[in-house]
Order: structure tokens, then sequence, then C-alpha cells
């Protein structure tokens, strides 16, 4: 110490220096984060004022430009969504976190992930070449049948619909609010369970007293985070509910929703109806925005319910006898009431009884795990019987999409062609995209976790849960808008693609890392403290040293994300079937090639085209969520805690 | 001398790690039996075994008999032999999200008693044999975790006492309790003794000598001794009791 003066002098001035920088790296990637989320606002503001001042209020009424059709649409479709989503949802968390054998739950678990991350492109394709003509062949001839075709069941029933939008958005939210719950019950203490299995309840009895309650709050945080995509959700809609501005007269109407009519009518829209469309995007914006709000709102009351959190139930019991006035210690533990004698005779029917409801619980959750289980084997299944032939064939990643052909036997005279210029651009613009997302989305992770006190924190954390609510085709338009303010030129071009697709990812980055950093207990932190390290040094080598996996496993799945997206990348990236040529130009990517195919008048080849495209999207998730669980699962071993 | 729970032959695994090795003895109807040993010999598992808990860690199993008044466990319906035979765990383990009423109230839903003033009076009872009426007389509409940690743990034995079971295993109840909890719940644990079956898992050697009619030592798995607990306690048959009930033990 003595000998080191003047060094050790400089070294710590070095170091603090060098502290503050990160520190002040860390701040300034939180300020662009806030600064893009008033960007977003302010810009949807600005381009939306020629349409305020047009129609005012008339925007919601006036008959003849009315807003009124879609936001109806959007708000019905999602609560219908919502209304099949959560009981099945339920069941598939608590079979999956409670009553699966344990065999089962790992592949369970997985498959839930697996469609908590399937692209909406390919969701849309699906429901429009198996769930619409399903539909519109046996679902809802079924339902007009069975309810004499009255009230919200009347009407021709097409398959293209409320009904079919709204089937399909819940088969989409349903992986994501099960996935998400699951954890919620998984995280809640194990001890009460065995408490209550050891007062004779059954299994389902355990869950019911000792998991459901606590674990509310998240439960309810996974389901608001559904609605939130139900209403914001664009392909997958767009492609099977008709996309008209027309008030439903029953469930079997065609309509659109915000989004869908968006992503139709955005892209040949200029002048005032450009303006329109925004403004009906800022409304989006303001849903997303309220459901957000809400959401804290009610998880904040669920969790104040009791100081563990979840939801505490008093059910008063009426009049307690008077408090014996001989006092406690005068009776005798041995005297029973004389009701006792009939209790427990009746033991044996309780137990019984208790099986039964178990068995009931259990026939439920499981046939909620079917439900939720079949669609997505049946798009798996689809994909792999339309594309896997494309897949397996080495030229179709390397040619580019086929010449427009019409031969009635397509596989055997039409080429097959490739989406090798897809590929090429979708990694192009992932790269593009992560070279500002993820340092910006790792440093405000660390901002959000380390630095920021806590008001800032909260307030920083709804600005970034705001942007993750967002509705990726909103991001689009933001782009969109932004570079045609700046350079028309550049508004459909590889760079504009790759602004919209890391806006898509830094808040996924920064939630993720913060979560994973907050694991990082404080004992951890402040014995690296005391031992003198300098707080950067605490953070970059302790704190994220201990959490790396998880935070590469979020980068993983955001990365994922961004491969599958279509919606923010219709107006952005634009559409192309040449190899990528300038970061200035259109560049092709795999989800619009899917959309575009499906969109377009389109021929046998191109249809096979477009689902390989679409297994490959779903080869990479599936690659992607099972790398995410063996790397998390790894690092919870224990020793490396 | 009956006996209430008869062991013979018992092995325990978790996974591939055997924890218990040919535990046989057998548990005298109505008295006490404190089991002791040093940690991580299996007193916890041994308990876990006798209500069938044990099964329900995942990868856990036994080989080996149990019989209860004769019946072989294994052949008896689970939930229905963890109502009969009731436990309490080391940590204090209330429903979070249940009232302080509730939570003893649950074991007596759960067999199906309904009537308000049946209730009334199977809580008030049971919180009054564990010594916490008292406490929570004015607050029993509380959460649980507006109570201390004896005190919940003196819940928990309320909720354990509500649904009468004929046999009740305690995982080192005491552990978390201060000098007088404790002496309430040893006054309790002796006024039970002449009803109830009792097995009680203590570290406190003093403690087993006051409550217990019968003492087992566990060492690595394996049951050492098992007799009264005068004898144990003063003339132990193994060298290794004797180490361990005079305090000298690594
Ligand atoms: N859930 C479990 N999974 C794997 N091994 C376990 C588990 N629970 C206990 N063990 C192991 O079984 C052995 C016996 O544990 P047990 O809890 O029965 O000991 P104990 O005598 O109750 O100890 P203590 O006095 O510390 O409570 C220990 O070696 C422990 O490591
Ligand atoms: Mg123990």
């Amino acid at each position: 110490m003595t000998a080191g003066g003047p060094a050790l002098g400089r070294r710590v001035a070095r170091l603090r220096r060098l502290g503050g920088a990160f520190r002040a790296g860390t701040l300034a990637a939180a300020a662009i984060v806030v600064a893009l989320v008033v960007a977003l606002a302010g810009l949807l503001l600005l381009e939306s004022i020629p349409s305020i001042d047009r129609w005012g209020l008339g925007f919601f009424t006036d008959p003849a430009f009315s807003a009124v059709p879609v936001i109806v649409g959007t708000l019905l479709t999602s609560a219908l969504a919502l209304l099949i989503a959560v009981p099945i949802s339920l069941g598939v968390a608590i079979f999956a976190a409670e009553l699966a054998p344990r065999w089962l739950r790992t592949p369970l678990a997985w498959m839930v992930d697996l469609g908590a991350a399937i692209p909406s492109v390919v969701y849309g394709f699906w429901a429009l070449v198996v769930v619409s003509p399903w539909m519109a062949r046996t679902g809802e001839p079924a339902l007009a049948h069975l309810t004499g075709g009255t009230g919200p069941f009347s009407g021709l029933p097409l398959g293209e619909d409320y009904l079919t939008a709204s089937l399909i958005l819940a088969i989409m939210i349903v992986p994501t609010i099960s996935a998400l719950s699951r954890e919620a019950l998984l995280g809640v203490p194990r001890a009460p369970r065995e408490a209550a299995l050891c007062l004779g309840g059954t299994r389902w009895d355990a869950t019911r007293l000792s998991v459901l309650r606590p674990a509310a709050p998240g439960i309810l945080g996974a389901i608001m985070l559904g609605l939130g995509r139900a209403i914001g959700e664009t392909i997958a809609v767009a492609l099977v509910i008709g996309n008209i501005y027309q008030l439903p007269t029953s469930l079997f109407s065609q309509g659109g929703t915000i989004p869908s009519i968006l992503v139709n009518e955005f892209g040949g829209a200029f002048g005032l109806q450009q303006s329109e469309l925004i403004e009906l995007g800022l409304v989006l914006f303001a849903m997303s925005f309220a459901i957000n709000l809400l959401a804290r709102l009610l998880i904040r009351r669920a969790q104040r319910e009791t100081g563990r959190g979840g939801w505490f139930s008093r059910r008063r019991r009426r009049g307690v006898p008077a408090p014996d006035p001989v006092g406690t210690n005068l009776r005798d533990p041995l005297d029973r009431p004389l009701w006792w004698s009939r209790v427990e005779a009746g033991r044996p029917r309780a137990v019984r009884r208790r099986r039964v409801v178990y068995l009931i619980a259990l026939v439920l959750v499981v046939g909620a795990t079917a439900a939720a289980v079949y669609p997505l084997a049946s798009l798996i299944g689809t994909a792999v019987q339309q594309g896997g032939a494309a897949v397996v064939t080495p030229s179709f990643y390397t040619s580019t999409p086929p010449p427009y052909c019409l031969e009635t036997n397509a596989s055997t005279h039409c080429p097959l062609g490739g989406i090798g210029p897809a590929l090429q651009g979708t990694l192009i613009l992932i790269a593009l995209a992560s070279v500002v997302a993820v340092p910006v989305g790792l440093l405000t992770g660390i901002y959000l976790s380390e630095y920021a006190r806590r008001r800032t924190s909260q307030l920083l954390g709804v600005l970034v849960d705001v942007m993750v609510g967002v509705p990726s085709l909103l991001l689009g338009v933001f782009v969109f808008v932004l570079f045609l303010r700046v350079d028309p030129l550049d508004a459909r071009s590889a760079l504009s693609g790759a602004a919209a697709l890391s806006l898509l990812m830094i808040p996924i980055i920064a939630r993720a890392t913060e979560a994973a950093l907050r694991t990082v207990s404080v004992e951890v932190r402040e014995a690296a403290l005391a031992l003198g390290f300098p707080r950067h040094r605490v953070t970059l080598r302790v704190v994220l040293g201990n959490s790396k996996s998880a935070i590469l496993t979020a980068n993983f799945l955001a990365l994922g994300r961004a491969g599958g997206e279509t919606a923010a990348l219709v107006f952005t990236a634009g559409t192309s079937s040449y190899w990528f040529t300038s970061l200035r130009s259109p560049i092709a990517s795999l989800g619009p090639l899917i959309y575009d195919n499906l969109t377009i008048a389109s021929a046998p080849n191109w249809t096979i085209d477009a689902w390989g495209a679409a297994l490959v999207l779903l080869l990479i998730m599936a690659a992607v969520s099972l790398a995410a669980r063996l790397v998390l699962r790894a690092d919870r071993t224990p020793g490396s805690v | 001398m009956a006996s209430k729970l008869a062991v013979s032959n018992l092995d325990a695994w978790y996974g591939a790690q055997q924890v218990l090795y040919a535990i046989s003895l057998e548990l005298p109807d109505r008295a006490t039996t404190a089991i002791i040993g040093p940690s991580g010999c299996g007193k916890s598992t041994f308990l876990r075994c006798l209500n069938r808990l044990h099964e329900e860690v995942p990868g856990a199993r036994t080989a080996g008999e149990i019989r209860l008044d004769g019946d072989d466990l294994a052949r008896l319906d689970p939930v229905l032999v963890r109502c009969r035979v009731g436990m309490v765990f080391q940590k204090p383990t209330p429903f979070p999200n249940l009232s302080i009423f509730e939570n003893v109230a649950a074991g007596l839903r759960l067999l199906g008693v309904r009537r308000a003033e049946e209730l009334d009076e199977g809580v008030v009872d049971a919180l009054r044999d564990a010594a916490l009426w008292e406490e929570v007389e004015d607050k029993l509409d509380a959460p649980p975790s507006s109570l201390s940690g004896g005190q919940q743990q003196r819940l928990c034995i309320a909720r354990a006492l509500a649904v009468r079971p004929e046999v009740l295993l305690l995982d080192e109840p005491c552990s978390a309790l201060d000098p007088i909890a404790t002496a309430k719940v040893e006054a309790l644990l002796a006024k039970l003794r002449d009803e109830y079956t009792l097995v009680i898992v203590t570290h406190n050697l003093a403690q087993a000598t006051r409550v217990a009619d019968h003492t087992a030592f566990f060492y690595l798995g394996k049951l050492v001794e098992f007799g009264s607990t005068e004898q144990v306690f003063k003339a132990p048959a193994e060298k290794l009791t004797e180490n361990y009930v005079n305090g000298r033990f690594g």
C-alpha cells in the first residue's frame, strides 16, 4: 500500500474514469430508448394531423369515413380470442407445471415454447390453407346448425370472418400465455404444496390451495401480454378476416382490424389516406399503451393483496364463539366436539370425493392441453408435408425464387426454385439490426438493473414495456414515415428494414437482460464490492458473468423473433426476388417472401417455395428454443449457482 | 404393546442415492417416539416415508414394508393415509394466500366440513390446542405473513391438529421457536401423548428426554439403536449412540 502511493492513485483515478464512461454508456442507451418511444408517438401524431384536421371526432363517428368498424373489429377479435385462449392456457400451464407426469413435462414445455416462437406469418399461412377451409366446410356450418343459425352465428359461413380470425388469434396466443403462466406457477415456493398433501389433499387440492393464488399476478401478466399480442397481430389476421370496413352483424361477417387494414392499404396510400391510416395506427398505439398500464395496475393490485404476492382469501366465517373465559390451558386437546365422529366416519367418502374432483380437474387440463397441442401439431405436420421436399433439396437454399409457372402438374414440370435471396437478406437484416440492437438493448438492461434509481428504473421500465408491446407493424410504419421524411429513396431499403428490426429487438433484449441481472443476488454483488472491485467491474465480471447464458438466450430469442418477422418489414425492407445489391434498395427476406406468395395470386410452385420457407423458419425456431432450453438447463445445474 | 406403525426393512432413495438402509422398527401406539441423529442422516426422509410423502419427490422411491394398524401402507390410498398421518415441517409452511382462519380450516374443508359453526369450533379448538388462540383471536382474517416465525409454526401445528390425525409426524417443530413457545408446544405434546401416536425429529436431546417415551438413533441412513428414552440416554447399547447422546461427536 505505502509503496504503491502515486501509482495506486493513478490506477484508482483511471478505474474511476472507466467506470464513469461505462455508466455514461448505459445511460446513453437508456436515453436512446426513451427518445425512440417519444419519437414513435410524436411522429405518428404529427403524421395524423391532416386526418385529425379533416375528420376531428368524426373519425370515430362519421359514416363517410369510419374507423369504428375496424376499431370494433380489433376489440371484438381480441376479446373473443382471449375468451377462448385463457381457459385453455390455464389448463396447459397447470398440467405442465403441476399435474403432468414428469417425463411429459419437458417435451410439453418445449412444444409450448416453440408455439410461442413460431412467426405469425407461418400461423397465417397455415390458417389460410387449413383452418379457413375447415371452418367454411365443417366448423361454421356445425355451429350454425347447433345454434339454429341465429344471432352471432347467422349468415353464410365463408371461413373468412371474425370467428376464424379470433380462432387463429387464440391459437397464437395460447402458447404465449401458457408459457408465461407455467413459469409463474413454477415460481411459487414448493413447501406449502407438501403441507396441503399432508392434510389429505390430492395434487389438485395442493395446486388449488397453495399454488394458484400466489401465482395470480404472474398469470395476469401473461394474459395481458397475450391480449397485447392479439390486439397488434397483423399478418395472420389479415389473411383470414377479409379486410373490409364493415361492422359485424354476426361472427360470420367479414371485417377488418386496425393492423389488417393497415398492412393491406398503407403500402399504396398517400396524402390524406395515408394520414388517416396513420391515425388508425395511433389509435392502435394508444390501445397497446392502455393495455400495458392496465396490466401494471391489475398486477400491482393483485400483489398488494398479501405481502407475498397473489390474491388473498378472507372468506369471512360467521360468528366465532366468544373466547373461552376459562382460558386456553384448561381445554383438553383430547376433547372432541360431537360432530367429529360424523366427520371421521365420513373420511373415506370425503377422500373419494376429492379423488373425483381431482379426476375432473385432470380431464379438464388434459383436454385443454390437447386443444393447445393439436393446432401446433397440425401446423408442423402441414409444413413438413408441403415443404419437406423443398427443405431437403440443397439448391433450395441457393437459388432464386422460381418463375411464375402454371403447369397443372406443378411438382414435376415447374422448377422448384429456392429462397436463396430471402435467406441472404434475412441474415443481412438481422446482422445489421443486431449491430445496433444488441449493444443498446444490453446497456439499457444493465442501466435498468444496476444504475437506475428506483423511480427512474420504474419509469424507464414502463417505456421499455410499452416498446415491447408496440405491434411490430407500427414499428414498420414509424420507420417508413421517418425515412420518408429524411430521404424517401431509402424508405424501402435494407437500411430501413434493419432499423425496424432493431426497434423490435432492443426492448426484448433490454428486458431480458434486466431480468437476468436481477437474479444475481445482492450478496454476490456486495461481496464483490467489499473486495474492492469498482462498480463497473462488478457489473461486467461478476454480474454479467453470472447471468451470461440467460442473456445469451434472450439475444437468441430476439434474433429468432426478428428472423421470422413480417409485419415490420412489409413497408420497410420491401420485397425482392434478387440477390442483395445495395443497402439502399429493397431486400428479400423470409417473412415477406411467404406473405407475398399468399397475397399475390400464386402459382403452385410458388406455394411450395413458400412452404419451404415456412418450414425453414419453423426449424430455426425449433433450434432456437431447444438451444435456449439446453443453455438455461445447463446453467441451472447445481454448482454453477 | 401394540404398534401403530410397523416398519420393516425400509430402504429409501433420491434418484440413485440411497439414504435409508434396511430400517426396521415398531412405533408404539399412543406414545411419543423421538428420532435423533446428526444432520443428513435421513431423519426427515424416514418421516416422509411414514405418510408416503417421499414418493411425491421426483425420482424418489422406497423398498420394504410399512404397516399402519396392520395394513400395508403401499396398498392404502395415499390421500387417506395422509388424512390419518399428519405432518408438521421444520420450517413453517402456511398457505400464504389463505387467512389465518382459512389456513386452519383448510383440512376440515377437505374433509367435507361445511357448516360454519363446525368450522368455527374446529378451528378455534385447534388454535387453542396449539397455544396460539390468544395471539390471533383478533386477527383471524389477516394473512399468515403477519405472524412471527414461531407463531406461523404453531399455526401449522394447529392446521395439522384440526383434522385430528391418528399419527402426527413432527420434523424439528421447535427449531424456529423461542423457549416460551417451545415450552408451549412441549406442553401440548405432553397432553397429546396419551391419545396420539407422535413421532418427533429433534436435534435438542433434552427435548427428546422431556417429551419422548421411546427414542431412535439414526446414523448415516441406518437405525443404530431403538429403545425406551431412558435406556437410550442412560444406558445405550451401542458405542455410537453413547458418543452422540453425550455430545462427543464430530
Ligand atoms: N430432495 C432431495 N433430493 C436429493 N437428495 C436429498 C433430498 N432430500 C434429502 N436428500 C439427501 O438425503 C439425505 C438425508 O436427508 P434428510 O433430509 O432425510 O436428513 P435429516 O436427517 O433430516 O437432516 P437434518 O437434520 O439436517 O434435517 C441427505 O444426504 C440429503 O443430502
Ligand atoms: Mg431434516
